[in-house]
């Protein structure tokens, strides 16, 4: 088997969920390699090395220096030739999920998405997705090579092998078709300091308990202390106290931080399936028969507002020490 | 306070166009409602046409379509079901050997109880709630096996798309428009944004079940209504793996519903085994209710705990869980025609539901074949009002006819209903003489009562929370589309306190009271599982997103 992960990056780091799917895929059998494609990101795809896999190629073009995808399917199209690579995996993102989409009808090739893990049985791979609202495991796989795979974001951690793997270059060739789009402005939604809900270690989320959008500041204040990102459930976006990008659960973001701290959260199942694969859960929440009681790691029961600026001043306080 | 009071903010005239300037797409017949019903039309229609192509090439390349609203036929489907085959089977002659309709078996014996809090006392089973020869259906798994049968047949079902609007021109029915997809909570154009298409059809069925919503709008539109209105019951059903069989088909009146008059609370349950290893436990009560505590679906969490009931269950687990409301007007709430120019409406949408049979699906089927023919026959010059002489003079009409006062008589209390509903089945319909007519579901006073007092806590093993239930019945509705729900937002206590309870989806909060004494309601459209429970008292549901809703699979 010869695995290629697509490496995404942005501001000239390879995002979490691109490396934490590289490290899964080297544990997989035969080889594992990564491909990055953009411009100046030759550290970049240094770093990545350490998560695994024998080579990084490295697509370094002016050409591909917008993040858009038929330049990319170009890339990847060229080296499941040239170097027999059987299986393509990708992190979900919008611009994964295009240039898999694009790199499947390129390539007449079979694509699974939306899969949470992943599995070999002799030379068979089995890709494991959730499905009904995530109350059942389904296996789906692929009838002929390559086969291509698009996974969840939160489904692996990325873990360090301490490896380093050779840096290759690849010379870029683009088709005439794909250099049509140009970039005109990028578009910035809902510009937030600190680290993305689904990428950042700790996330601290905010509920209906907060009592109003103004409570919001004390989660974003204990957020800040932790280094972490703001998190909201749908009842108070719905509310409109917070953007839906903050959104978790059934029907917003998934999301595994090392550490989840809900603040006011009833926790009804919808936002349970959103956040329950999280390291270590601590719910803040005044009435003790609320549902997250059941599975948060620890469980604080009394009032968020003596609490949480408490806390938060807490953790400053060690930070700074 | 009456719902009726505080109308929402809708006309059904919203539910009417003229067909647009972009370019239609033309198809023969177009269904809407992937139900029993409809796929019964469309499955007759697939027969009709491979019987004389001649005539079938006047319906055009795409000569049946039907409209899905959820995300595969019976995704949307909920219903008891004990059926009675014999329109089935009628339909599917030739095309199906009786074995292969996904039934799980004749009803193998029956029970009737009157429960009390703590007792179940054996009833002798009423004659219009024999069930000998029936069969027990999922009419969700029904629907699925339907809609392979019309495709097979050369009906293009269209799912995830919702009929938004009734194309008229010239006073007739010419087709449906699709709704957009796409749109953000504030009706913005998102950047997935799918305008709705103009579908352009010779005969327009409309098949979408209890309180279409175009249905309702043509009824508006054409003057079709009868002489009573309609009125509904809502449903909360659970199936449930069990560890030991069940054996019997069981019916109860009585608790945990309460007998005085002044509740107006009609219903009862059910409890079917689906062979062996399932069992579904449903409970249906009017909507005419008039205390603003009761909440249906935490009255079959009581039911549950009853002594009689809970042994079946124990030592289960709950799979599936759902709710939608049925027609009970029956026979005097009935449009008074169901044909239009264009236009047939059919099954529950037209109101063919027997309540004190509990059945409709065997009336849905009929229905749909008989639509089928109607609309074919205009091809070579038929009149559409043939479908309505054909339903008048089928089995269909002579059963409404028979049990049209039996509802109605409940509206007394228990004790006064069940004698009088008695008096109706011994006479054929005969006593009480004439129709008595029935009232708006919303039209009843309101007030603020102790219905919930006795409701249990939820345990998470046998008795649930709504949120719980909601996610069970696999919804997850994208949160950032525009409201389809209707509803004053600025309302009485009593009147909010109405719509948090019913709902069995907590998709409705109410805030603290105003200076007005008015409580502001919060809607949450996207928890909603479209069971038109807010349509019968005092709101109007129309139809989300394509593909929004529930995904049954089991109900």
């Amino acid at each position: 088997m010869k695995t290629l992960v697509f490496l995404e990056h942005h501001d000239g780091a390879v995002t979490k969920p691109s490396l934490a799917l590289l490290s899964r895929a080297a544990r997989l059998g035969g080889e594992t390699c990564g491909v990055i494609a953009g411009s100046g990101l030759k550290e970049a795809a240094a770093s990545a090395g350490a998560f695994g896999g024998s080579v990084i190629f490295a697509a370094d073009d002016e050409r591909l220096a917008a993040p858009l995808p038929q330049p990319r399917v170009d890339v990847l199209a060229g080296l499941v030739r040239d170097e027999g690579f059987d299986t393509v995996l990708f992190a979900q993102s919008v611009l994964a999920s295009d240039i898999a989409a694009g790199l499947a009808l390129r390539l007449g090739a079979g694509l699974n998405w939306d899969l949470a893990d992943i599995e070999e049985d002799g030379e068979t791979l089995i890709g494991k997705r959730p499905a009904l609202a995530d109350s059942v495991w389904v296996d789906v796989g692929w009838t002929a090579t390559p086969r291509l795979g698009l996974f969840r974001t939160g489904s692996f951690d990325p873990a360090e092998t301490g490896g380093s793997a050779e840096v290759r270059d690849v010379t870029v060739t683009l088709e005439p078709h794909s250099q049509l789009a140009e970039l005109v402005e990028p578009a910035t939604v809902d510009e937030q300091a600190g680290p993305s809900i689904e990428e950042a270690d700790v996330v601290v989320a905010g509920g209906r308990g907060l009592g109003g959008p103004e409570g919001f500041a004390l989660v974003e204040s204990l957020a800040e202390a932790l280094g972490g990102a703001v998190a909201a459930t749908r009842a108070v976006v719905d509310a409109g106290w917070y953007p839906y990008s903050a959104q978790v659960g059934q029907t917003g973001k998934t999301v595994s931080p090392k550490l989840y701290v809900a603040v006011g959260i009833s926790g009804a199942i919808q936002h349970k399936v959103g956040m329950q694969s999280s390291g270590t859960i601590v719910a803040i929440n005044k009435d003790p028969n609320a549902p997250i009681f059941d599975y948060a790691d620890l469980g604080v029961v009394g009032d968020l507002n003596e609490i949480v600026p408490r806390l938060a001043e807490l953790v400053r306080q060690r930070r700074d020490a | 306070m009456r719902p009726s009071d505080y109308p929402p903010p809708w006309s059904d005239a919203e539910a009417v166009t003229a067909p647009g300037d972009v370019e239609p797409i033309e198809v023969g017949v177009l269904v809407v409602g992937g139900g029993p019903a409809g796929l019964a039309a469309a499955i007759r229609l697939g027969q009709l046409i491979a019987s004389d192509p001649e005539t079938a090439e006047a319906l055009g390349d795409v000569p049946v379509a039907v409209l899905e609203k959820g995300k595969a036929p019976g995704s949307h489907l909920l219903s008891g079901a004990v059926v009675d085959p014999d329109p089935l089977w009628r339909l599917l002659e030739g095309v199906r050997a009786p074995g292969d309709l996904p039934t799980y078996g004749q009803v193998p014996g029956e029970q009737v109880l009157l429960l009390t809090s703590d007792r179940a006392v054996r009833l002798p089973v009423p004659p219009t709630m024999r069930n000998h020869g029936n069969v027990v259906v999922s009419v969700s798994q029904l629907g699925r096996f339907l809609a392979e049968v019309a495709e097979e047949g050369g009906a293009v079902i269209l799912p995830e798309t919702v009929g938004q609007s009734l194309l008229v021109a010239d006073d007739a029915v010419v087709g449906v428009r699709t709704g957009d997809k796409g749109r953000g909570r504030e009706g913005e154009e998102l950047p997935r944004f799918e305008a709705g298409s103009d579908l352009r059809a010779k005969v327009t069925i409309l098949a979408e079940g209890t309180q279409g919503h175009l249905s309702l709008a043509a009824f508006d539109r054409f003057g079709l209504a009868g002489s009573s209105p309609q009125t509904w019951a809502l449903g909360v059903k659970e199936v449930w793996r069990v560890p030991r069989p069940l054996r019997e088909v069981i019916h109860t009146m009585g608790w945990p519903l309460r007998p005085a008059a002044r509740y107006r609370e009609f219903g009862g349950s059910f409890v079917y085994p689906m062979g062996d290893d399932l069992v579904t436990i449903g409970m249906v009560v009017g909507l005419d209710y008039r205390d603003a505590s009761v909440s249906i679906h935490d009255l079959l969490q009581q039911l549950k705990t009853h002594p009689r009931i809970r042994p079946i269950l124990q030592g289960g687990e709950r799979i599936a869980w759902g709710a939608k409301t049925i027609p009970e007007g029956g026979f005097v709430a009935l449009p008074r025609q169901l044909h239009a120019p264009g236009l047939l409406v059919v099954g529950d949408s037209a109101g063919l539901v027997n309540v004190p049979a509990l059945k409709g699906i065997h009336y849905a089927v009929e229905s749909g074949r008989l639509a089928a023919e109607a609309a074919w026959r205009s091809l070579t010059g038929g009149d559409l009002s043939s479908y309505d002489t054909a339903l008048r003079s089928s089995f269909v009409w002579r059963d409404l006819r028979a049990v049209r006062n039996m509802r109605q008589a409940f509206g007394a209390g228990f004790w006064r209903g069940s004698a009088l509903a008695g008096l109706a089945t011994v006479t054929g319909g005969r006593f009480p003489p004439g129709n008595n007519p029935t009232e708006s579901d919303a039209s009843h006073e309101i007030f603020s009562g102790d219905g919930a007092s006795s409701y249990p806590a939820p345990d998470g093993a046998l008795t649930f929370d709504k949120l719980s239930s909601v996610f069970l019945s696999g919804n997850r509705t994208r949160d950032d589309q525009p409201s389809h729900i209707r509803v004053a937002t600025r309302v009485p206590a009593e009147l909010g306190d109405l719509w948090v309870n019913m709902c069995p989806a907590q998709v409705y909060e109410t805030g603290p009271a105003g200076e007005d004494g008015l409580v502001e309601v919060a809607v949450t459209p996207s928890n909603c599982v479209q069971c038109g429970a807010i349509t019968a008292k005092g709101g109007r549901l129309t139809p989300p997103e394509g593909g929004s809703g529930p995904e049954y699979t089991l109900t």
